[in-house]
């Protein structure tokens, strides 16, 4: 049951799922979600492991289709709104011998769009070269893919799905398995890229401190949308304590705050 | 050595060695990249009830292979989805299915037929024109194919997932792959045979991925071990008086080791030094 509802139903949703269930063999994805997120909106899509947050992300992309309910992303079905999303999967380690450059990686974000026969040409390289630089990358670009350090292939992963210049980014957990000066770059850098380029974000983590300050929406998923709203409506003790249904602490360091239920993260 | 060239049966030897060397070689990237040496193993193996059928009904023997390779390749696909079992699974139900037929086939024939040997460990010195020309058809697809959709396989074979999120079709990509590996296979037989052709998928690819970093180059090494492979050991072959499938195989094989021991990749890399949590071997 939700906790908080939006106090808002913008006009044209970049996304609206319309109770939305995902069914798998062995279990339930996602059932009966409803929400909507507005252009240009940051979204954080947080909750726990196994609690379909990539299941979330697939079905926006047309690659889980729901047994029920509709998903409408960018005013059209997911398939057809595909090539406008730029998606930076869960990352798994590049294989350190695969026979690709950082560039050659980052030219794959033109491929969708320039359709078979079509080979990216120079003011196309130009543009990719400008997207690594954006993300720190530019001096590796002839570097094998695989010999990135974990944060360097999170940003390579973010170049290609920019390079598609995209209205919609869907980042799955992309601190995952990055350290911790690491984790804090890569978010400032997804703030700084969702500002330029205007873009629509859903950032998925389970760890809401990664999301501190939080910037617009909060979408608390586990199975179903546990709560859905502005920052300030859930980021808060009470409804915090709600969800975890155990003592939260919120406190300030750096001027940044950071959520502890009991006595530990989340 | 050059006088043996006259001789119309070794003309037709070395552009049979050309070109299913040429094929085998380049198609095999994508067979090492994406895993696929199983489903090369499964396909050639299938090719034999395609071949075995043919003598049977005394049609020519690479078209019933081409028939049983496309089926097995389609019908491994069609198992894995439907049943929800994993590939390797799947490959080694209709691996044996189609051996299976194969022996039932050869049960049935009155007599075996001795040029059944030449298809099980490949006679290249044996290319009729026919079979040339059949293989040069066949080889011109592949090749056309790799070329129109060099970009799309390359980010399929990195990265399948990413690559349908980028709006590719993949499962059309993956099909027409798997599909192009099974014609390859067939173009093959006859040089290789079908014991051995998932090896020359293989070893040459295997080879170039010891060299370089670089995936166009991986292509350019490959097709040279997979040309260096066949033609020697076509002139191995003739020499020696063995089956060609043998010799082409362990000049494959003996190339893959020296580029095994002498690669560069096993050397340091320059960035890996700065990065986290991870050990470089």
């Amino acid at each position: 049951m939700p906790v908080v509802e939006s106090d808002r139903a913008p006009d044209s949703p970049a996304i609206a799922f319309r109770n939305v269930s995902v069914a798998f063999p062995e279990a339930v994805g996602l059932e009966d979600v409803s929400f909507e997120v507005a252009s240009g909106d940051f979204l954080a899509v947080i909750g726990p492991n196994g609690s379909g947050k990539t299941t979330l992300l697939r079905a926006i992309l047309g690659l889980a289709k729901p047994v029920r309910g509709t998903v409408t992303v960018l005013g059209a079905g997911p398939t057809q709104a595909r090539r406008h999303i730029g998606y930076v999967p869960q990352r798994m380690p590049f294989d350190p011998k695969f026979p690709v450059s950082v560039l050659d990686v980052a030219l794959m974000g033109t491929y969708g769009a320039l359709g078979i026969l079509h080979a990216p040409n120079r003011s196309d390289k130009g543009r990719v070269m400008g997207m690594l630089e954006a993300v720190g990358l530019a001096d590796v670009a002839s570097h094998v893919a695989g010999h990135l350090s974990g944060g360097q292939q999170q940003r390579l992963l973010i170049a290609r799905a920019l390079v598609q210049q995209p209205q919609l980014l869907l980042l799955d957990e992309p601190t995952s398995g990055v350290d911790v000066a690491n984790q804090k770059s890569i978010v400032e850098l997804i703030r700084g890229l969702h500002d330029k380029l205007k873009l629509t974000t859903l950032f998925v983590t389970h760890d809401v401190n990664e999301v501190m300050p939080c910037l617009d929406k909060v979408l608390y998923l586990n199975r179903r949308v546990y709560a859905f709203g502005t920052c300030q409506d859930i980021l808060n003790r009470k409804t915090l304590e709600e969800l975890y249904q155990s003592p939260v602490l919120i406190v300030e360091q750096e001027g940044r705050p950071y959520v502890i239920v009991s006595d530990r993260h989340v | 050595m050059f006088d043996l060239l006259h001789y119309g049966f070794m003309q037709r030897a070395l552009l049979g060695s050309f070109l299913v060397g040429t094929v085998c070689s380049l198609i095999g990237v994508y067979v090492v990249l994406r895993g696929m040496a199983f489903m090369g193993d499964g396909i050639a193996h299938a090719s034999f009830g395609g071949v075995t059928l043919g003598f049977l009904l005394g049609v020519n023997p690479l078209f019933t292979a081409i028939v049983f390779a496309l089926g097995t390749a389609g019908l491994i696909q069609f198992a894995r989805r439907r049943a929800q079992i994993r590939l390797d699974t799947a490959i080694g139900i209709f691996f044996s299915f189609t051996m299976a037929l194969a022996i039932l086939f050869i049960g049935l024939m009155r007599s075996y037929d001795a040029r059944l040997y030449g298809y099980l460990f490949g006679n290249v010195l044996g290319m009729s024109s026919g079979n040339l020309v059949l293989t040069a058809a066949l080889t011109v697809l592949v090749l056309a194919a790799i070329a129109l959709f060099f970009k799309e396989f390359k980010f399929l074979s990195f990265d399948e997932e990413a690559a349908r999120a980028a709006g590719l079709p993949t499962p059309l990509l993956s099909t027409l792959l798997l599909l192009l590996v099974a014609l390859t296979i067939v173009v093959s037989i006859k040089a290789v045979g079908i014991i051995l052709v998932a090896s020359l998928l293989v070893a040459p690819a295997a080879t170039a991925y010891q060299l370089t970093n670089r995936f166009g180059t991986m292509f350019f090494l490959s097709w040279l071990s997979g040309i260096i492979s066949c033609l020697s050991g076509m002139f191995i072959s003739y020499w020696l008086n063995i089956p060609s499938g043998a010799s082409i195989v362990l000049v494959a094989t003996l190339l893959f080791g020296i580029a095994a021991v002498f690669s560069p990749k096993r050397r340091p890399c320059k960035v890996c030094s700065d990065r986290e949590g991870r050990v470089e071997v």
